[in-house]
């Protein structure tokens, strides 16, 4: 009777235990996909972006180019996850320098779709900075449930391996200014 | 200090008017009180020296004329109530901000406080006064006192005993918040209860649409547990700033704080252990002791929109 007991409960322990980690595992898959879906936010936003800018200023075409070459490799289909946040970094820091230099063309600085543009790109900015500290979080948990007993013996049994997190970029650490960003 | 109470001459011309009141209405209520403490002591002294039918006669009537002071007494003390806190917060608020002001008689309703999610208990019993309302530049924001209250009734030898419990005593203070979002986050102290409600909603089984949000922000999460409907939002909403400014914040209280962030709202509790904005009836109005307390907790309330950088308005909301 103990013994039956005993081997009931263990089941229900390693049911609970293999349900938590395929939880957490499926955790991490969706906060990725979170990320995801805020780039192509942030991408859909560059064309606009770029039209209204050009109507103003001849001077910062070099930029703009690149700003343009970038997004169209970030919506090449089946790009890897780590190309896509390295393409958003570039595109991101380009579009930054961008802004910065929106303080020589008073014009374009008072349009109102740059304005909106402008807002709305910060807003995807945290947004997409709230997503990876989500993901991380996630990936923590996940990892830390695999590496300590007894979900470390499940994950041998499953093939489970810890998941790097993403780096934060020391840009993205910073409070986001709107005086510093755009020169309000 | 925000207002020079002392060197205020419009507002030293109302506080000596209703220094006069209050002086009147001391005077009155310390002798009915006097009439009463005489009238029990008188009875109590007679009966014990053997009789008790001229001791309670003659014990009476003080207690009744004393009653009587007290119960005349009331509606100047009301009016007199009224009045400071209309004339004398009224003009501090003003001092303050333009766009300040106070109502006496109304507040946040029962029907909102269970709507800011920061209280999972529902109220038997509920007061609400004094409604702040303004603007800090761009922030609109309101705040008010109250006190919720549930029951507990248990069968004793005597019958039914009904016992009050507080729910919530202090300030909710509410705000426009400067970004927009569509889920509820809500953030509470980290008391024994709601550390295991969260371990258990993390580890076993989550109650209800909100998922317990694990921050990154050692400090934050040692002093609050958050919950929230979106993982994403939750961060979205709580910046590493915001962390650090709402810990800023609780640090300058006595009690921990609970705030939530529900349709572009942002709600704080701030727990409190007297009523405030009440004039005194026996302490001076013109030393200003209490008068001070009011103005500084009303300059935090004001403070909290520059404190949380609520000003800020970068995020597509105007």
């Amino acid at each position: 009777m103990i013994i039956a007991l005993i081997i009931i409960g263990s089941i229900f322990i390693g049911i609970f235990f293999y349900n938590s980690l395929i939880g957490k595992k499926n955790q991490v898959t969706n906060a990725f996909s979170a990320i995801d879906v805020m780039l192509k936010k942030r991408f859909d936003l560059i064309p606009n972006l770029v039209e209204v800018v050009k109507q103003y200023t001849t001077y910062e075409q070099g930029t703009l180019t690149k700003i343009v070459e970038l997004r169209s490799k970030a919506g090449v289909p089946n790009i890897s996850n780590a190309e896509k946040a390295d393409l958003d970094a570039q595109l991101s820091s380009n579009v930054r320098g961008l802004m910065v230099n929106v303080e020589n063309y008073p014009h374009l600085k008072a349009n109102t779709n740059f304005i909106n543009l402008q807002t709305t790109w910060t807003e995807s900015e945290e947004q997409i900075a709230a997503a990876r500290r989500a993901y991380n979080a996630a990936v923590t948990d996940y990892n830390n449930s695999i590496m300590m007993f007894p979900g470390s013996l499940f994950a041998g049994i499953l093939n489970f391996h810890p998941i790097a997190v993403l780096e934060t970029a020391a840009e993205e650490r910073k409070n986001i200014s709107a005086k510093e960003r755009f020169n309000i | 200090m925000l207002l020079d109470i002392a060197n205020n001459v419009a507002l030293q011309q109302v506080l000596a008017t209703m220094e006069v009141t209050r002086k009147k209405i001391a005077a009155i209520q310390t002798k009915g009180y006097i009439f009463i403490a005489a009238g029990i002591v008188f009875c109590i002294l007679i009966s014990v020296l053997g009789f008790p039918i001229p001791g309670v006669i003659g014990g009476i009537i003080p207690l009744i004329y004393g009653s009587v002071l007290l119960f005349n007494v009331n509606d100047s003390l009301t009016a007199y109530r009224h009045a400071y806190k209309t004339n004398v917060i009224g003009a501090a608020l003003t001092f303050l901000d333009e766009s300040l002001s106070i109502n006496p008689y109304q507040g946040i309703t029962a029907s909102e406080f269970m709507y800011t999610q920061l209280f999972v208990q529902e109220p038997d019993r509920y007061k609400t006064e004094d409604l702040v309302t303004g603007c800090a530049d761009r922030t609109r924001f309101y705040f008010a006192e109250i006190h919720a209250e549930y029951k507990t009734v248990t069968q004793t030898k005597n019958g039914r005993q009904t016992t009050w419990h507080d729910i919530f005593s202090g300030i909710i203070f509410a705000a426009d918040f400067n970004k927009n979002f569509n889920g509820i986050t809500i953030v509470r102290p980290k008391d024994f209860a709601n550390a295991l409600g969260a371990w258990f909603s993390k580890n076993v089984f989550s109650f209800g649409g909100n998922d317990v949000i694990k921050l990154e922000n050692v400090d934050f999460d040692k002093t609050f547990v958050t919950y929230g409907s979106d993982q994403v939002e939750a961060r979205y909403i709580l910046t590493p700033s915001l962390m650090e400014r709402i810990l800023a914040l609780n640090h300058q209280t006595r009690y921990d704080i609970s705030l939530s962030f529900i349709e572009s709202r942002m709600y704080i509790a701030f727990p409190l252990n007297r009523n405030y904005f009440e004039a005194p009836v026996f302490k001076s109005l013109v030393n200003a002791e209490a008068l001070n307390d009011d103005i500084t907790t009303i300059k935090f309330m004001y403070d909290i929109v520059k404190e949380l950088d609520l000003n800020t308005r970068i995020w597509g909301k105007g």
